[in-house]
C-alpha cells in the first residue's frame, strides 16, 4: 500500500522545477536556454514513459520507437515544405509521394506524429497484452522492436536519410511565423505544463487508480471485473501519443533527427532517467531526466566514457540501495531501501 | 541454383553463430528465469578475449576458444554472485541491474581498448569449392563446433550430476533444496556455464564480425528473438529458431535486404507470443 501513497513533497518539487525552468531564459544565457529547451522535450518523453512504466508497471525498453515515429513524420513534413527533399531527390524521387503530401501541412504532421505512434502502440498492445505472457516479455519484445525499428530507419535511405538522418530543418514556428529562441522555449514549456497537468489528472482519475492496481496485482483487478489487457493497451496508446508529441517537438527544437534518436540507445537513456529519478509519481521522471541530462552535459564533454561508466554504476547502486529512485528515497527515508516484501524473496536464498 | 545453395550454406553459418549465442540465453533465461541484459556484453568479452589472445599475445585461435569460455564464465560467476543472486525473484530489478552491468562492461572495454573496431584474423584459411559454390573452411569448422557444443551441453544437462541438479532446480527449487542440493552454488555454476557459452559465441564470431565495445546489442536482441521463437526452455526449439532466423536472414538478404528478414522475424515473434506463448517449436505442456 505504501506505493500507492502520494508524496506530498513531490508536488512542491514539481513547482520548484517548473519555476526554475520558467525563469531560466531571463538569465539571458542563450546557449543553455537552447540546451534546456531540448531537455524540456525530454521531460514530455519522461512523463510518457512514467505513465507506462511507473504507473502500469510496463517497462518499455523501446520507447524511443514511438518518439521516433513522431519525430520522423515531423522531419519528413518539414523537409518537404518546398517540394521534394534533397535526400530523396538523390535517390531519384521526382515527385512528393502521396503519403508525404498528406503530412506536408504542419497541423496534419503534428496530428499524424501523435496519432500514428498511439495507433501503433494500440496494435502492439492488443497483441501482446491479450496473451498470458508475463510483463518481462513486454520488455524483451520492445527491446527487439527498438533494434528492428532502428535497422528499418537506416535501411530506408530513400525516405529517411538513412544513417545520417534528416537534418537542416527549420525551427519552431507558430501560425507560419518563425519563433526566436526564447519564444520557442516558452512554447515548448507551455506544452510541458499541459502534458504535466494532463498526466496529473489522468493518474489521479479512476483510470490511474486501476492502472496502479494492475501493477500491484493484476489477478485481483481481474476478479473485480476489470480487464487488465484493455487498460494496459489504453495506457500504452496514451503513452505512445505523448512520446510521439515529444518526437514532433524534438525535431524543430533539435534541427535534425537521426537513427540514434529512435533506437535502443535513447530508449535505455529514458529508462535510466526514471530509474534514477523514481517512478510512478511524475516528479521522479522530471527530476531524473533533468539531473542526468544536465550533469551528463557538463561531464560528457571532457569525460565521455567515464561519465557513461559512472552512469552505469549509479544505475546499479540505485537498484540496490534506492529501488524507487530519488523520489522514493526522499519519501520514505525511515524505511531504508524500501525493498518490497514478496514471496519471491524466499525463492532463492 | 548455385547462388541459392551458396545462400543456404551462408545461412547455415549464421544460424550456427546465432545458435551458440542463444544457447547461453536458454540456460540463463529459459532455465534459471533470469533476464540478463548483459548477455551481449558477455559475448563481447568473449570476442575481446579472442582478440587479446590471438592479436596481442600472439597465440593460436584454438587456444583463444577455451580462454574465451573461461574468462566469460568467470565474469558470469561474478555477475551472478554480486548482482543477480541478490535480486532473485524480482525480474524488473534484475533487468535494470543487468542493464547497469552492461553499460559498465561496455565503457570499461571502451576505456581499456578504445572505441574503434578490432579485427581477428581468420584462423583457418582456404575454401572448399563445389563448382561455383564456395564454402570457407572456417564456416565448416564453426558449424561443426557449434553442433558439438550444443550436443555436449544437452548431454551435460541430462547425464551429469551437475546437469541433473540444475534441471531439478528448474523444475522445483524448494523440493531440490529439500533433497540436499545446494541451489545457490548450482545457480552460480549454471550462470557461469551459460556465460561461458556466450563467450565462446563471441570468440567464434570475432574473425568474421567486427569486435567493438558496443557490439553486444544486436547479439542480445537476436538471442532473445531466437529463444522466444524456439520456446525459451527448449534446446531443440532454440536450434530450430536459430535456423529460422539465420536462414531467413540469409535468403531474404540475398533477394532484397536483411532488414526485411529482421522485420519478418519480429512479426513472427509477436504472432508467436500471441498465439503460442510457449514457443513455436515447444512440445505441448503436460
Amino acid at each position: 500500500m505504501t506505493r500507492l501513497a502520494k508524496i506530498p513533497a513531490g508536488r512542491y518539487l514539481d513547482f520548484a522545477l517548473f519555476l526554475a525552468l520558467g525563469l531560466f531564459p531571463l538569465t539571458g544565457l542563450l546557449f543553455y536556454t537552447q540546451l534546456l529547451q531540448k531537455y524540456l522535450v525530454f521531460l514530455i518523453f519522461a512523463y510518457s514513459l512514467d505513465l507506462l512504466w511507473g504507473y502500469a508497471g510496463l517497462m518499455d525498453l523501446g520507447h524511443a520507437v514511438l518518439f521516433g515515429m513522431g519525430g520522423y513524420l515531423m522531419a519528413l513534413s518539414l523537409s518537404a515544405q518546398n517540394g521534394v527533399p534533397e535526400f530523396m531527390a538523390r535517390y531519384g524521387v521526382r515527385e512528393v509521394p502521396a503519403w508525404l503530401a498528406a503530412i506536408v501541412p504542419l497541423p496534419a504532421a503534428v496530428l499524424a506524429g501523435i496519432l500514428i505512434p498511439a495507433l501503433f502502440a494500440g496494435l502492439l498492445g492488443r497483441f501482446l497484452f491479450s496473451s498470458r505472457v508475463g510483463g518481462v516479455f513486454f520488455s524483451v519484445i520492445t527491446l527487439a522492436l527498438a533494434q528492428v525499428f532502428n535497422l528499418f530507419i537506416q535501411s530506408q535511405q530513400k525516405y529517411t536519410g538513412g544513417f545520417n538522418g534528416i537534418g537542416g530543418l527549420p525551427g519552431l514556428a507558430l501560425f507560419g511565423r518563425p519563433l526566436d529562441l526564447v519564444q520557442g522555449y516558452y512554447l515548448v514549456f507551455a506544452v510541458v505544463l499541459l502534458v504535466y497537468a494532463f498526466c496529473r489528472g489522468l493518474t489521479a482519475s479512476r483510470f490511474g487508480l486501476v492502472l496502479r492496481g494492475i501493477r500491484e496485482n493484476g489477478a485481483r483487478l481481474e476478479f473485480l471485473g476489470y480487464d487488465p489487457a484493455r487498460f494496459k493497451t489504453a495506457v500504452f496508446m496514451v503513452s505512445g501519443a505523448l512520446a510521439g508529441l515529444a518526437g514532433v517537438l524534438y525535431v524543430p527544437v533539435n534541427g535534425m533527427i537521426a537513427p540514434n534518436d529512435v533506437g535502443m540507445e535513447f530508449s535505455t537513456a529514458a529508462i535510466v532517467w526514471l530509474a534514477i529519478g523514481g517512478r510512478g509519481n511524475l516528479t521522479g521522471a522530471a527530476l531524473g531526466a533533468m539531473l542526468v541530462n544536465v550533469v551528463g552535459n557538463a561531464l560528457s564533454e571532457n569525460f565521455g566514457a567515464y561519465w557513461q561508466l559512472l552512469l552505469g554504476a549509479v544505475l546499479l547502486a540505485v537498484v540496490f540501495f534506492a529501488p524507487q529512485g530519488i523520489t522514493g528515497a526522499l519519501a520514505r527515508p525511515a524505511r531504508g531501501s524500501g525493498r518490497p516484501k514478496g514471496k519471491g524473496m524466499a525463492r532463492r536464498a | 541454383m548455385d547462388s541459392f545453395v551458396a545462400l543456404l550454406l551462408n545461412g547455415l553459418n549464421s544460424s550456427a553463430l546465432i545458435l551458440i549465442a542463444a544457447l547461453g540465453m536458454v540456460i540463463i533465461c529459459g532455465m534459471m528465469n533470469v533476464i540478463n541484459l548483459a548477455h551481449g556484453e558477455l559475448i563481447m568479452i568473449g570476442a575481446y578475449t579472442a582478440y587479446s589472445v590471438t592479436q596481442v599475445m600472439g597465440r593460436s585461435f584454438f587456444a583463444a576458444l577455451p580462454a574465451a569460455f573461461a574468462v566469460t564464465a568467470a565474469a558470469g560467476a561474478v555477475i551472478e554472485r554480486l548482482v543477480v543472486k541478490k535480486l532473485a525473484g524480482r525480474p524488473a530489478e534484475t533487468m535494470l541491474a543487468t542493464f547497469g552491468v552492461s553499460v559498465v562492461l561496455q565503457q570499461m572495454t571502451n576505456i581499456l581498448f578504445g572505441a574503434q573496431s578490432k579485427y581477428v584474423a581468420i584462423p583457418i584459411a582456404g575454401k572448399l569449392a563445389f563448382g561455383r559454390v564456395v564454402v570457407p573452411y572456417y564456416n565448416i569448422f564453426t558449424v561443426l563446433l557449434v553442433a558439438a557444443v550444443t550436443a555436449g551441453t544437452v548431454w551435460m544437462l541430462h547425464r551429469t550430476k551437475f546437469g541433473k541438479r540444475v534441471r531439478a532446480i528448474t523444475q522445483n527449487r524448494e523440493m531440490a533444496e529439500c533433497l540436499g542440493i545446494d541451489s545457490s552454488r548450482a545457480d552460480t555454476l549454471a550462470f557461469a556455464f551459460g556465460s561461458g557459452l556466450a563467450g565462446l559465441a563471441g570468440a567464434l564470431a570475432a574473425p568474421v564480425r567486427s569486435v567493438s565495445p558496443f557490439m553486444g546489442g544486436p547479439y542480445l536482441v537476436n538471442s532473445f528473438m531466437t529463444s522466444v521463437v524456439g520456446g525459451v526452455a527448449s534446446f531443440s526449439g532454440t536450434a530450430a529458431g536459430s535456423l529460422l532466423v539465420g536462414e531467413s536472414t540469409a535468403l531474404l538478404g540475398g533477394v532484397s535486404n536483411d532488414v526485411l528478414a529482421n522485420i519478418l522475424v519480429f512479426l513472427l515473434i509477436i504472432a508467436a507470443i500471441r498465439f503460442k506463448p510457449e514457443g513455436l517449436f515447444a512440445k505441448e505442456r503436460r
